[in-house]
């Protein structure tokens, strides 16, 4: 579908009308900012506890999520970016897509840099990609904005809305905010060399293993990466006795992930653990898998690591201990 | 593994099949051979030998297990497991009548095609002898496998496993016990051809007693074991391709969703062992040669 275009005086406007049949997340109004969230809408799609089945002394029985078409509206590009690779992750799961299926994605452009962001550099934003949302939020003035339609479920999800098209000269100009964001960016050149080195295997062990030593193992980065998934599984007993298996959002920089009931444990040094963590993010052979880095540049691991290994530190280092193949 | 609730769409099955607690029997200190049945043989796939499954105690969780003999016309097949941490605890619990879970096939068995005509020698240590069991098995009564040795290696007499089948293969190959741990004389040690040491310790004694040269090696043990007998080998000139091992990793969901059976060395970092092992070739787990 070609991608149509509408004005909208506000944000607030489209929100109304979709309120009348979808759940809206967030549900506070003005929700629609430049700026990402401290957390991202992840766990709309992969809950951070979730029943995954019960068992009555006889029979297990699948509990799939059974929820009410909902809206997340005002989705930055690094979190649309996310939730496309995680489409991919999670495409044979049948939890995240009993929700991902009720989901509409409104998308927001970014049009000024973030604080710790760096999605230009990881091709992820600052203008929402059509394929990653359903509508996009573009604002124009303090009482304009311009509403990009993607695809037909974000055309169906219009309909009795009444819009004035938008000029076709709309699209350029956007293009042209959305480039002049790009420009504002700080330079990372860090993070390309860094990447660099992470694929060659040219950083040096003693560094991962400073990092590991800073890293305190505190989930913080995971939670809030748009794209980790790993996650663990207990049992939980009901009050009729009946058990339920759950997940839950697990972290590969935890000491415990690997290890095995004999004690065996793979990576028990947090050194090899971080190194795994960053060759997750920015590793070819995951590139390769998924068409993309599974770091979308929202750089809130950097905002909320205690012990200052997120991505901007984690790179700087390696730019500078690196020894690189030129 | 379909789910029919969302489109057709191929859906993984998070949610175990019932299966009942036939019996087991003491195999081994803190060792179990148990059988189990499933509702009927066609429940799940046929496993390959070396395949795993998601074997699941009500309450307790979910791990793995290979199948020691996969699933019979009734549905019945075997599993030996040791007790070593919550589920295998609470699995020791468990009584004949029992209602378990079930998962599976999953992941890449040994590579049975190919190792038609080879001169097979498996070593295996402690538990690492159950994912040979199926294959040893298969070998020797379908295949009627000429040349095939085991070493198995254990710390004493008491952690021997699978005590029954290695009296029965002793008849079909070439086996060779081997204990850190004797606990005995040397002459009753010689008199049971029980060897001291490590398997590798015993290569060499191994080696002098066979009548021919395995060009072929499967592993199955302790990693340190594991690597140290592949890289024994290849300086006795056998080729990287022509070793097998399986390996072991602390698992969650067997689809490679839930992460955590990740393996670490650098170029496979993207490797899940659920689905691109449990069973791997040498050659594949060793960095890339540098251009």
């Amino acid at each position: 579908m070609k991608t149509q275009s509408y004005y909208l005086d506000h944000p607030n406007t489209l929100r109304n009308h979709l309120a009348k049949s979808y759940q809206i997340e967030p549900p506070e109004a003005d929700s629609a900012k430049s700026t990402p969230p401290l957390i991202s809408p992840k766990g709309q799609l992969f809950a951070e506890h979730e029943n995954l089945f019960t068992f009555d002394g006889e029979c297990f029985r699948e509990t799939l999520p059974k929820p009410a078409p909902f809206v997340l509206f005002g989705v930055q590009s690094c979190d649309l970016t996310a939730i496309h690779y995680q489409d991919q992750f999670f495409a044979n799961d049948p939890y995240y897509q009993a929700r991902r299926q009720q989901a509409l994605l409104i998308g927001i452009d970014c049009l000024s840099p973030c604080q710790q962001g760096f999605c230009p550099s990881v091709d992820a934003g600052p203008g929402v990609k059509n394929e990653t949302a359903d509508m996009i939020l573009h604002q124009l003035s303090a009482t304009s904005w311009l509403l990009l339609v993607c695809n037909k479920k974000g055309l169906n999800a219009l309909e009795g809305l009444l819009l004035n098209p938008a000029n076709e000269s709309e699209f350029t100009d956007r293009d042209n905010r959305i480039a002049s964001c790009v420009e504002q960016f700080n330079d990372d050149s860090y993070l390309q060399q860094g990447i660099t080195a992470i694929n060659q295997n040219q950083v040096p062990e003693e560094l991962w293993q400073q990092l590991g030593i800073q890293c305190l193992s505190c989930s913080g980065c995971t939670n809030l990466c748009p794209t980790c998934s790993c996650y663990g599984t207990w049992e939980r007993q009901d009050s009729n006795g009946d058990i339920r298996r759950q997940r839950f959002w697990d972290s590969c920089l935890y000491e415990s992930f690997q290890r095995e009931a004999s004690q065996h444990n793979p990576t028990e040094e947090a050194g090899e653990r971080v190194k795994r963590f960053w060759t997750h993010k920015f590793g070819d052979n995951f590139a390769q898998e998924f068409g993309r880095y599974g770091c979308v540049g929202c750089g809130r691991c950097e905002q909320t690591c205690p012990g200052v290994v997120g991505v901007h530190s984690v790179m700087k280092r390696i730019a500078s201990d690196a020894k690189l193949d030129t | 593994m379909q789910n029919s609730i969302l489109n057709n769409q191929a859906f993984y099955n998070l949610t175990p099949i019932a299966i009942e607690l036939v019996d087991f029997i003491n195999d081994g200190e803190d060792a179990r051979h148990f059988r189990f049945r499933l509702p009927s043989p066609q429940s799940i796939d046929k496993p390959e030998p070396g395949q795993f499954f998601m074997l699941s105690v009500p309450g307790a969780g979910e791990a793995p297990f290979t199948f020691t003999v996969t699933p019979n016309d009734q549905g019945v097949f075997r599993a030996l497991v040791r007790k070593m941490g919550e589920v295998t605890t609470a699995l020791f619990q468990c009584q004949p009548g029992d209602i378990l879970g079930i998962r599976g096939p999953f992941g890449k068995g040994w590579p049975v095609n190919a190792l038609a005509n080879k001169k097979i020698l498996m070593v295996a240590g402690g538990c690492g002898l159950a994912p040979l069991a199926g294959l040893i098995d298969q070998l020797i009564t379908s295949h009627h496998h000429k040349h095939l040795a085991l070493v198995y290696g254990a710390r004493n007499r008491a952690l021997q496993m699978l005590n029954p089948e290695r009296l029965r293969w002793q008849q079909e190959l070439s086996l060779f016990d081997v204990l850190e741990d004797t606990g005995s004389t040397q002459a009753s040690t010689e008199e049971n051809h029980i060897l001291e040491g490590t398997p590798l310790d015993a290569m060499d004694s191994v080696l002098r007693t066979l009548d021919w040269t395995p060009d072929t090696l499967l592993l199955c043990g302790p990693e340190v074991m594991m690597s140290a007998a592949a890289k024994n080998f290849i300086q006795r000139g056998l080729s990287a391709q022509a070793i097998w091992l399986s390996i072991e990793r602390r698992m969650h969901c067997a689809v490679g969703l839930c992460g955590h059976c990740y393996l670490s060395e650098h170029h496979l970092a993207h490797h899940y062992v659920c689905k691109d092992g449990p069973t791997y070739r040498w050659d594949h787990l060793q960095p890339p040669e540098k251009n």
